[in-house]
Formats: structure tokens, sequence, C-alpha cells
């Protein structure tokens, strides 16, 4: 039973990383990538039907902690308060400039939340990496550690959005403007021999600060995101970027389920059977939803948007 | 007394729930309203009906938006801010709200941006059935809320095992009459807000002498009719609640004595009980209004007058304020009612809240107040905009025909 709890709570999360790391990612990188007001309308325009289909995995798992895991929520989230406020303040923020930007036409408009975008994905990313680090480190923030897992966490979004720009803003047959795309496109390698060094670097410094008490499975992860970074880090593009991006962000949640501190004392069985009854039901519905939607934001958006 | 972190923990769920409330209750409504003109536009094929739907979709989408960024804070501010409730009851209450955002929320979303994404590359029932999972599911989140606010009221299917709430019955929680009811009212009195939101735009276009293809003429009557048709319904759902409001709940004792029960409930405040009883009033009052106002309506509807009536036409406008206010107040009334309780006759509100310092709960109110008013006013500001621009340039507009503007479409590789 309590296996069971703690694979959906991963799952979620891992979904939620591998899914939202794409468009969180690519907010990030958009000073970078998008230089024109028509480039920024773009990566708007490929992130926003992500973020809809993305965020509930966390909205979700933010659910199912609160429900199944109490103690989790106690310790972890008021026991990380100003880390969890960051967080909150960074996803409102971003999702505020993605509802809002569209909304009205105007070039300050725009730029408004174009920056709240940019901010509030960055401050997403680092959020999770203080999180992580604080996790790992059994609620205290490591002096050495910390710096660096928020640097890997940061760079693992970075790499997730190249990955995602370099398919995703490629303009249909016959139109110019692939600046954005090749942009993404080189900094993949970049972002994967970066990932390269600082992985290996934040994996030591969790063993010199003592901070990891599993210290054996946490090394393990670092070394298998390693490896699968070593991989690609000669090639440039979205072809293998994509998986193994992929990849690299669903470690995080394992990383933090296997080296964690924290109980995982499962709520009383009443509870979880009474999640398990009344979501069974909807599990396909969810299921066909996730896939149609991705699906669908594959094939060319018409000219006018909801979102850019 | 500004010293004190619960004042702020308090002030601060009252004022961000209220404005989520606001925003949800619009969303309720109009899901239902839009579900019924989208059925009718795709069974008649009407283009006119469908460029309607794309208006009050435009709408309802902007409004959505603000209800998730509100929930989301919701649901952490439960976190963060009530740690005390989570630690007692966290079992129990938790629960609820985690099949809201698993069962309800995700679907609600995802179908929400197929629907969003679908108009123009979907099968017209397809799509249609993508707005019946958001209005299904739509539902189903408040009911859930309501499962675990009605816990808060009337705590019933669990046992206190080693200091904390275990759940021993999930029937008697999901069928809590406190639930139930509200569940009930709540849905009732959304269908009123939308059918008023419905007509009060409606009336302002044709009062404007604006009805492209007889679109607001017959909004004005959809808007009416369903709020008439809600008006009883409220009345008696809401009603039904008075019964159980003072009543001990079933569990009472169990957790403290009879004694104790009554010395915390002595020590209440008077403020506390003026201003739920302000908000009885607001409710009492906006429906009276609505049941004076509602019949005219109907009258006016075969004498053509709601097309015609300039002074009907200023009236329906003001309704969907009244309507949203008498939501507050509503529950103004509910949540004040129940203290010094956060669960009653268990766990105080004092005993609820997080240890926070007064300086770290005086942060969080500014924050998320502040955030909240904020995003509240941006989206408050462009729902009115785009009811008042009417359907050409809303945000669900069709698409500009190609190679209108410099927009390139994203493409996969
Ligand atoms: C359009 C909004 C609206 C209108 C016109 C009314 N109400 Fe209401 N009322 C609500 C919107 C609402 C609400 C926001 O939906 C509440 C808050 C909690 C709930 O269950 O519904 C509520 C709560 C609420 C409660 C609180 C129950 C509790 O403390 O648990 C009572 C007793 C009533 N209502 C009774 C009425 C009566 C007798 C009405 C008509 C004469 C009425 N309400 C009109
Ligand atoms: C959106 C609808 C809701 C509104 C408008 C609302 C309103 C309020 C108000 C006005 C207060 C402040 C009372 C006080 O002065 O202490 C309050 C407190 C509170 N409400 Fe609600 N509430 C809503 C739904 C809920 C739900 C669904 C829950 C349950 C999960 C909940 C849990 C609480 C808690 C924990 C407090 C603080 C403790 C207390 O003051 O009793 N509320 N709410
Ligand atoms: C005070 C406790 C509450 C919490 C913690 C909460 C939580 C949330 C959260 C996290 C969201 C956004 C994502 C989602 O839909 O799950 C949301 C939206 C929503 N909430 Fe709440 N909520 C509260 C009160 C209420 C109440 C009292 C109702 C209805 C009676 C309600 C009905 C809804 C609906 C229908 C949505 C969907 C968003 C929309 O369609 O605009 N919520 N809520």
């Amino acid at each position: 039973m309590e296996l069971v709890a703690v694979v959906l709570l991963v799952g979620l999360l891992a979904g939620y990383s591998v899914l939202a790391g794409c468009d969180i990612g690519l907010g990030m990188l958009s000073p970078y990538v998008a230089r024109t007001p028509e480039e920024r309308r773009r990566v708007v325009s490929a992130a926003a039907p992500y973020f809809l289909g993305s965020e509930v995995w966390l909205v979700a798992a933010v659910g199912v902690t609160a429900g199944l895991f109490p103690q989790i929520e106690g310790e972890v989230v008021a026991g990380q308060w100003p880390l969890f406020v960051l967080l909150l303040a960074g996803w409102l923020v971003r999702d505020a400039g993605l509802w809002l930007r569209g909304r009205v036409a105007a070039a300050a408009w725009h730029a408004v939340w174009d920056t709240a975008v940019v901010a509030g994905s960055w401050a997403v990313a680092l959020a999770w990496g203080l999180v992580l680090a604080a996790l790992l480190g059994g609620g205290a923030l490591p002096l050495l550690f910390t710096p660096l897992c928020v640097a890997a966490v940061a760079l693992l979004f970075l790499l997730r959005g190249a990955a995602f720009g370099a398919e995703r803003l490629v303009p249909v047959a016959g139109r110019t403007g692939a600046e954005s795309a090749e942009a993404a496109a080189r900094a993949t390698r970049v972002l994967a021999r970066a990932g390269l060094v600082v992985l290996p670097v934040a994996a030591a410094a969790a063993w010199l600060d003592g901070g990891v008490r599993a210290g054996a499975p946490a090394l393990a992860v670092a070394a298998a995101v390693t490896a699968v970074l070593a991989v690609t880090a000669g090639v440039s593009g979205p072809r293998w970027s994509r998986p193994t991006s992929a990849a690299a962000m669903a470690s995080l949640p394992v990383l933090a389920a296997v080296g964690g501190q924290v109980s995982a004392a499962v709520a009383d069985p009443r509870s979880l059977v009474l999640v398990a009854v009344a979501t069974a039901p909807m599990v396909p519905v969810l299921a066909v939803g996730q896939v149609w939607l991705y699906r669908m934001v594959r094939r060319p958006a018409p000219e006018s948007g909801f979102f850019a | 007394m500004f010293d004190d972190p619960l004042l702020w923990a308090r002030l601060q769920f009252a004022l961000t729930a209220g404005i989520h409330y606001t925003f949800v209750a619009l969303t309720l409504g109009m899901a239902a309203l839009i579900l019924v003109s989208q059925f009718s536009a795709v069974l008649r094929g009407d283009a006119a009906r469908l460029a309607a739907v794309r208006f009050w979709g435009g709408l309802y989408v902007v409004n959505y938006g603000m209800g998730v960024l509100s929930g989301l804070v919701m649901e952490l501010q439960l976190a963060l801010n009530w740690n005390g409730l989570n630690e007692v009851f966290g079992h129990v209450v938790s629960a609820p709200l985690a099949v809201e955002t698993v069962a309800a929320f995700f679907a609600e979303s995802t179908f929400l941006g197929l629907w969003i994404f679908g108009w123009d590359r979907m099968n017209r029932w397809l799509h249609l059935a993508c707005f019946g999972v958001v209005t299904l599911t739509a539902y189903l989140s408040a009911f859930w809320v309501l499962v675990s606010n009605g816990f808060l009221k009337n705590p019933v299917g669990f046992e206190m095992r080693g200091g904390v709430a275990v759940l021993t019955d999930p029937v008697a929680l999901v069928t809590n009459p406190s639930a139930l009811l509200a569940f009930g009212h709540v849905a009732t009195s959304t269908l009123l807000v939308g059918g008023l939101v419905t007509a009060g735009v409606s009336a302002y276009h044709l009062r404007r002498g604006s009805d492209p293809e007889g679109m607001f003429r017959r909004g004005v009557r959809r808007g009416v009719l369903a709020a008439s048709v809600a008006l009883l319904p409220t009345a008696a759902a809401g009603g039904a609640q008075y019964p159980l409001l003072f009543d001990p709940p079933a569990s009472s004792g169990t957790t403290l004595d009879a004694a104790e029960i009554e010395r915390i409930e002595a020590a209440g405040s008077g403020l506390v009980r003026v201003l739920a009883e302000t908000g009885n009033a607001v409710m009492a009052l906006v429906w009276t209004v609505f049941f004076l106002v509602l019949p005219l309506a109907l009258l006016a509807w075969p004498l053509r007058g709601l097309d015609r009536w300039r002074w009907l036409q200023w009236l329906m406008p003001v309704l969907p304020v009244l309507a949203l206010l008498a939501g507050v107040g509503g529950w103004v009334y509910r949540e004040l009612n129940r203290q010094p309780w956060t669960v009653r006759h268990h766990l105080t509100t004092a005993q609820a809240v997080t240890e926070l310092s007064p300086g770290l709960a005086l942060l969080s109110f500014v924050l998320f107040t502040g955030v909240f008013v904020v995003l509240a006013g941006i989206t408050g500001w462009l729902l009115v905009r785009f009811a008042r621009r009417g359907p050409a340039g809303g945000p669900l507009a069709p698409a500009p025909p190609p190679d209108s503007g410099a927009a390139v479409p994203v493409h996969s590789y």
C-alpha cells in the first residue's frame, strides 16, 4: 500500500519534471533564443499549450502529498517555508505572464508579461534546486552543496528547454525565422557539457558536506544522469537531447525520494481507499486527455492563438 | 492585536478565499450556460451561434486563469499557514482535496487546453465533448472542496487515535449533509450568477444597439431563464442549511468534553457575530432583489421588453455584481459561524494555525493578498473590457485570414 502511494507521488513529480521542464526551461532561455517581438511571441505560443497540461501534474502531486502524506507536508512544506513561498511566487508570476500576455496588443504590455515569464521560470527552477538541496540535506541547506545543487537543477531545466525549443521553434516550410530554433539547438550541446562538469562536482560536494544520508543511491542517480548527458554532449540539436533531458529531469524526483530524509509515513488506509476509489474512474479520461493534448499541439498552430 | 500571527493568517485566508470564490462562482455558472449554447450551436450547425460561444467562451477562459492562479495559492496556503489543522486532521481534510486535484482539476485543465486549441482542428462533437468534461469537472472540483469544507463544520466519519484524526468512514465523509447541502446551494447560486452575467452583458449590448446576428437577444433570454430557474432552489438549498447551523456535530465530545467546549465558545468575540450576520443579511437582501426583478424580466419577455425597455437594460448589468456579493456574504456567514473553531468542537482556530513569527505572518499576508488583489484587479478589468467589446476581437475570436500578419505558426520538426 505504502509503496503504491510513493510510486504514485514520484510518478506525478516525474511527469511534472519532464513535461514542465520543457516550458519552464524554454521560459528561462527565452532572453537568449528570442530577440525580436515575433520570436518572443512564438516562444510563448510554443510554451503555453504545454503549461496547461504540465503544471496539473504538480497540482496533483501537491494534492497527493497533502492527502496521502500529511507528515511530509507538515515537515517539508512548513519546514521550508521560505523556499516554498519562492516557488509559489515564481509559479504565480510565470503563470500570470502566460495567461495575460496575449490579452492586450501593446508592446509595453507584452514586455511586462514576457519579463514575468522569464523571471518566474527562473524563480521556479531555482526554488526546485533549493528544495532538492534541503531534502537531501535533511532540512538544512548544506553550505557547499546547495549552490552546486541549484546550479545543476537549473542546468537540467535549461537543457530540457533548449531541446524543446530546438524542436518547436522551427518555422513551417517556406517561412523564415529559424534563428531561435538554431540558438536553442546550439545551447543543448553547451548545456549538456556544462552538466558533465557540474553534476559530478555537486555529487562530490554532497559527500564532503555529509549532507546526503542515503549517499550511495543518490550518487548512483547522479552518476546515471551524468552518463546519460555524456551520450549527447557531443551533438547539438533536438533529436537526442529530447530523451536525454527527459531522463535527466525524471531522475530529480527519484533522487529526492531515495536520498531525501523524509519519513514516508502514508496516511491511514481508509484515506488511501477514498482517494483511489474516487480517482480511478477518472484515470482513463486523464490519460486520453493528456495524450490527445500533446499530440494536438505538435501540429502547426493556427495563426491566432489564445495565449500569443 | 496586530502582532498576532493568527489574525493575519485568518485575514489572509478570508480575503484570498473570498476572491477565489468570486472567480470560481463565475466559472461554475458560465460553464453550464456555455455548454448548453455550444450544444445548441453544434446541433444546428449554426455559425452565428458558434460565434456567440466563442464570445462567452473567451470570457470563461480569461476568468478560468484567475481561478487556477488563486486556487494554487489556496492550496499552498492551507499547507503553509494551517499546519496545526494538517497535523491533526490532515488525513481527513486533505483526502478530498487530493481527489479534487487528481480527479477534477487535472482533467479540467487538460480538456480546457484541448477546447482552446481545438477550435479549428477538431470534430465539432468531440470539441463539444471536451467542454462537457470541463463543465463536469468544474462541478466535481466544487463538490470535493465542499466535502473538505463541510467536514470542518460538521466533522463525521473519523476517530481520534493518539491525537490524530483517522478516517474511519469515507462514505459518511462524502455524504455529510453539511457538504451536500452546501454543494446544492453553491451549484444553484452559481447558476444564478451565470445566468445574470449572461443576461447583464447581453442587456448592456442591446441597450447600445449592438446585437450581431441576434446573439445578445438570445443571451438575455437564456440568462433570464437560467437565473429564474435557479432562484427558488437557491433559497431552498440555503434555507435547508439553517437547521444544521447550531446543532452540535454528532462527534461532539470525542476530543474535548462539554465543559471545555462551552468554555472555548464563551470566549467568542462579538464583532465576529456582527460580521457573520451581515453576510447573512446580504444574501437575503440580494435574493429578495432578484425575487422582485426576475419575474418582471420574465413578464417583459413576451412583451419584447427585454429588447426595448431601457430601464430594464440599465438594471440588468448591476445584478451579477449583487450576485457575486451575495456569494461572498454567504461564505463570510458560513466561515465566521464556525468561529472559534476550525473543526467544530475538536480544534480551535488558534490550534490550527502554523506557529509563525508575527513578521513572517505579516510578510505572507502582504505578499499573497497583494498578489491576489493585483491579479484580481487585472482579470476583472480584462473581463469587463472583453465583455464590453463584444464578439469581435475576443480572446477566442477566430483566426484572421492566412497571411494577414507576420505571425508564424509553430511547427514540429
Ligand atoms: C448568489 C449567491 C447567493 C444567494 C442569492 C443566497 N446565497 Fe446563501 N450562500 C451562498 C450564496 C448565496 C454561498 C456562497 O454559496 C454559500 C456559502 C457556503 C455555502 O454553502 O453557500 C451560502 C451560504 C448560506 C448559508 C450558510 C450555511 C452554513 O453556515 O453552513 C445559509 C444558511 C444560506 N446561505 C441561506 C441562504 C438563503 C436562505 C438565501 C435566500 C433567501 C440565500 N442563502 C441566498
Ligand atoms: C472559497 C470559499 C471559501 C471562503 C470564501 C472562505 C472564507 C473564509 C473566511 C471568511 C475565513 C475567516 C474566518 C475567520 O475570521 O477566521 C476562513 C477561514 C478558514 N477557512 Fe474558509 N472559506 C472558503 C472555503 C474553505 C474551504 C473549502 C476550506 C477547507 C479546506 C476552508 C478552510 C478554512 C480555514 C482552515 C480557515 C482558517 C481557520 C478559521 O478561521 O476557522 N475554507 N474562510
Ligand atoms: C479554501 C479552500 C480551497 C482550496 C484549497 C481550493 C483549491 C483550488 C485549487 C488548487 C484550484 C486550481 C486548480 C484546481 O482546480 O484544483 C482551484 C480552482 C477551483 N476551485 Fe477552489 N479551492 C478552495 C475553495 C473553493 C470553493 C469553496 C469552491 C466552490 C464552491 C471551489 C471551486 C473551484 C473550482 C470550480 C475551480 C476550478 C477553477 C476554475 O474553474 O476557475 N474552490 N481551487
